[in-house]
């Protein structure tokens, strides 16, 4: 971790000596449990240790002892936010290790299920990032807003959260004749909000004082950290998975990454740049739910649809796949490795977004205050359960941290014992 | 400007689903048997859309026992009962997926848009869903 | 001045039970009007007193680490202190009960005791949450007493001039029977405006409320000073800071609207002295919801060096300049 540790003159400046704050793994700050030490100088941070593992909870590994279209619904209870996400790299990294082709339509109901839950995220976000800048108001009102994208999704889907609409080979259910006048009406309702939604959070004075200049991320350090999804963007990196690896019906749709210059500002890469690529891509969402519902194929929902024929398809199939999404907080990857007559994944892989993101925050934090400690921690949209990657557990107790070598060491010797 | 959305605000109805009740009543299932009796009355619950994933309903007349429900199932709620080809399920343990219900070749399975499950017994009458509608208390649950 | 003490006693007990009640209630009031502002249903108007009475029959932690004596003795400092305020206040028609013991010095003296006693309990504490807390509110003191020095002595100052020599202008009692907006010429309304609006912008700051919360920031400090009080303490602390709503807002119609209805609509004894209790009530509620309730829902929190310098400069500069304007409009 690189942690510039200010050097501290004891003698010179009496004042000046660091004292160091635990944020986590419980805080109000935070929404799932992560361990930061601060060491303070005064309010300003001059340097920060960041510990996670505290909500491992072997999703890869239950996910390897259950056969793919149980896992798949294991991979929709990663992230409660992400529940179409996952899902859908993982369909895709199976359709694509099992040679399955997904009929056009599944094709664009996937993606519309999918930018819904982009607006709701971003729109969720939004209100968090609210209430840790105090500002509950707006928390309270955003999060009232959101009800309308959360009640579609219900009536498209079925349910608030975990969808359950993609299937390998397709999706479950149809958006019907009768229920797309339903979206319609919903995006009509969130591009009259756009502007309200901007005034709120862009042209806020008390919003502008707390996020202006804070919690930068330079270009330079984006590109050298691999911060992914809005983070990135915010910093003026031009990097979204629509636009770079075009899937789905992406590639005609011609998506471009949103920087803060859609906005007009030079990307800063601060909290405020955040939220204008955030809004931005609400609006971005809008549109491409717009041209999917005006240009739905018609045609099958699954290439496969009968799930005995799924179920043997896949014990037939051998290879590895992978599967990669532009999920709200960046780019979710899985990877899976499938053998003949084995029902179970092999190997199943996840790296979620907040992964990528995790080394954004030192750089962000450094040299800002702690009262923007909750704002910067927000700013990257963290998600720790979906991140958190191993936990450690020592009999002796006193060791808690392995360094890199031994990681690295650990995890070749893992995969070497997964891939035989 | 927020401030005309929040002096606007003070004059609408806020955006919150009420309680059922606004005060935690005394007894509750006090309550609830005056709601019965027409004595009382409470907000009723935010109506769901139809095609809710909510809890499975079963028709064990249809069912084969193919088992295709059981090998699906993500979150093992079913279990297969030999003697009479039938299923039992542990709602209690179901996400609602309604993957078996798209596995069941004979459509013995179906959703419906009940999801007010809440229970402090995981093993109430209402939570296992099987053959002869009742018989639950009759055949004792097994713990996983 | 003399007031039998038997007497004396009595009215201090109704004053003080009368301004604990009233706190709790425009607490209850405020947490109903600003969920309802954000949309939401909120508690019910007596939440206030639930909680006060969950508080003390809850469990007192004191820190293992805690200079006990110093931690369990703030709250109450914190809570006599604006107790005192109370006596001096004029409510409704009703004189100051302790006039003239004390003066508008004395309740500004008293007015930082509650903020100081949570610094010296978030120091005792120990723990780096209070201590950041505690830090912070020596800032957020030092900026904010500055222009509230500002108005009072400036009001005061403004009355010695008009009335005759050797008037106690520094009594609130003399300066709420005396109002300054009929006294003075356009030019001192418009200063006395601008010693207003510093005061209604001092007084979210006195209560630590949103936008000026940082000392005790959920989000950042999980508490800050209070992070480690609860139980009976925090009932202390929770009652003081009612308390000291209502003598914010005391202070505020004292000061600037002392009006009474009674003269208006023609009424004596007991019904008029009825009448200008409600309509302080009413007067009272409007200073709280304007500069509390709205304010508190309308802003998000700001940062220490923000607070500084928004008392430092803008809000120290309007009162300097309704002091000014107040002097040039002796002059003229
Ligand atoms: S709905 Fe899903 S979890 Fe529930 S019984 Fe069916 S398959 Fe299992
Ligand atoms: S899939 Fe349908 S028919 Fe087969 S066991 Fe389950 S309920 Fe019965």
């Amino acid at each position: 971790m690189h942690n510039e540790r200010i050097n501290i003159d004891l003698e010179a400046n009496k004042s000046a000596v660091a004292y160091s704050i635990p944020i986590g793994p419980t805080h109000p700050a935070l929404k799932e449990p992560i361990r930061f030490s601060f060491e303070l100088d005064g309010e300003r941070i001059v340097g920060v240790d960041i510990k996670p593992g505290f909500a491992h909870r072997g999703i890869e590994y239950m996910g390897m002892r259950r056969n793919l279209i149980q896992t798949l619904y294991l991979s929709e209870r990663i992230c409660g936010i992400c529940s179409i996400s996952h899902p859908l790299a993982f369909t895709m990294a199976v359709e694509h290790a099992a040679g399955i082709e997904v009929p056009p339509r599944a094709q664009a109901i996937r993606t519309i299920i999918g930018e819904l839950e982009r607006i709701h995220s971003h729109i969720l976000w939004a209100g968090v990032g609210a209430h840790e800048l105090g500002f509950d108001t707006l928390l309270h009102l955003t999060w009232n807003v959101r009800e309308k994208v959360m009640d579609l999704l219900e009536s498209l889907t079925g349910n608030r959260v975990d969808y359950a609409i993609p299937i390998i080979s397709g999706v479950r259910r149809d958006i019907p004749e009768e229920k797309v006048h339903l979206a319609a009406e919903a995006l009509d309702y969130y591009k009259r909000l756009l502007q309200d939604l901007i005034d709120a959070f862009l042209h806020d004075k008390s919003v502008e004082m707390r996020t202006k200049n804070v919690g930068v991320l330079t270009y330079d350090e984006a590109i050298a950290l691999c911060a992914i999804g809005p983070t990135a963007r915010a910093s003026g990196v031009k990097k979204d998975v629509r636009q770079d690896w075009p899937y789905y019906g992406f590639a005609d749709m011609e998506v471009r990454a949103i920087t803060p210059e859609d906005f007009g500002r030079e990307p800063v890469g601060d909290v405020y740049d955040n939220i204008i690529v955030r809004v931005l891509e609400v609006a971005q969402s809008i549109e491409i739910i717009e041209r999917c519902l005006e240009t739905m194929p018609s045609g099958e929902l699954m290439s496969i649809p009968k799930i005995p024929a799924l179920l043997a398809a896949l014990k037939k199939a051998e290879g590895e796949g992978i599967g990669r999404h532009e999920a709200p907080r960046g780019e979710v990857f899985h990877y899976i490795r499938l053998e003949a007559d084995v029902e179970e994944p092999v190997a199943w892989k996840v790296r979620a977004p907040t992964y990528g993101n995790l080394m954004a925050w030192v750089p962000k934090f450094l040299g800002d205050e702690i009262a923007d400690i909750p704002i910067i921690a927000a700013s990257i949209d963290p998600c720790m359960c979906c991140m958190d990657r191993m936990h450690f557990v020592s009999r002796d107790g006193d060791q808690s941290t392995r360094l890199k070598e031994e990681l690295v060491r650990l995890s070749r010797e893992k995969t070497r014992r997964i891939c035989g | 400007m927020i401030f005309a959305t929040l002096f606007k605000q003070l004059v609408r109805r806020p955006a919150t689903n009420p309680f059922p009740v606004k005060y935690m009543p005394r007894s509750v299932t006090g309550l609830l048997g005056k709601v019965a009796a027409g004595k009382a009355s409470i907000h009723p619950p935010i109506p769901a859309p139809v095609d809710l994933r909510g809890k499975i309903a079963y028709d064990a007349e249809k069912c084969i026992g193919c088992q295709l429900c059981v090998r699906v199932c993500p979150a093992k709620v079913i279990e297969f009962l030999p003697e009479e080809k039938k299923i039992r399920m542990y709602v209690a343990r179901c996400t609602f997926c309604a993957q078996c219900v798209d596995a069941c070749p004979v459509d013995a399975l179906a959703t419906t848009p009940d999801f007010l499950l809440a229970d402090t017994d995981r093993f109430s009458e209402n939570l296992i869903v099987q053959a002869a509608p009742g018989a639950a208390a009759a055949a004792a649950p097994e713990e996983e | 001045m003399t007031v039998s003490v038997g007497n004396a006693v009595w009215q201090g007990l109704i004053i003080l039970l009368g301004g604990g009640l009233l706190g709790l209630v425009y607490k209850g009031f405020d947490r109903k009007l600003a969920a309802q502002m954000q949309g939401r249903i909120g508690p019910p108007l007596r939440q206030p007193f639930f909680d006060v009475v969950k508080l003390m029959v809850k469990e007192n932690i004191v820190p293992d680490h805690a200079v006990g004596w110093l931690f369990n003795l703030m709250p109450v400092i914190s809570l006599a202190a604006v107790a005192t305020i109370l006596f001096y206040l004029p409510l409704g028609g009703y004189a100051p009960l302790l006039g003239g013991y004390g003066d508008l010095v004395l309740i500004l003296y008293l007015l930082a005791v509650p903020a100081l006693a949570m610094m010296v309990g978030g120091f005792a504490a120990s723990s780096p949450y209070a201590s950041v807390g505690a830090q912070r509110e020596m800032v957020m003191l030092m900026s904010y007493e500055f222009p509230l020095a500002i108005a009072l002595v400036g009001l005061a100052w403004r009355l010695s001039t008009i009335l005759p020599a050797g008037s106690s202008v520094f009594s609130l009692g003399v300066l709420a029977a005396n109002p300054l907006w009929g006294l003075v010429g356009p030019l001192g309304i418009v200063g006395l405006a601008l010693l207003m609006l510093a005061l209604l912008v001092v007084t979210p700051a006195e209560l630590s409320k949103i936008p000026f919360d940082i000392p005790e920031a959920e989000t950042e400090i999980a508490g800050g000073i209070l992070a480690e009080y609860s139980g009976r303490n925090l009932a202390l602390f929770y009652l003081s800071d009612a308390v000291k709503t209502v003598v914010m807002g005391a202070l505020v119609v004292a000061l600037f609207i002392p009006y009474g209805l009674s003269g208006l609509a023609g009424l004596t004894g007991a019904a008029g002295a009825a009448l200008d209790v409600v309509f302080f009530l009413v007067k009272l509620f409007v200073v709280v919801f304007v500069s509390v309730i709205v304010v508190r829902v309308g802003f998000a929190r700001l940062k220490v060096n923000q607070v500084a310098r928004l008392f430092w400069l803008p809000v120290t500069a309007f009162s300097f300049l309704g002091l000014l304007l107040l002097a040039v409009d002796r002059v003229i």
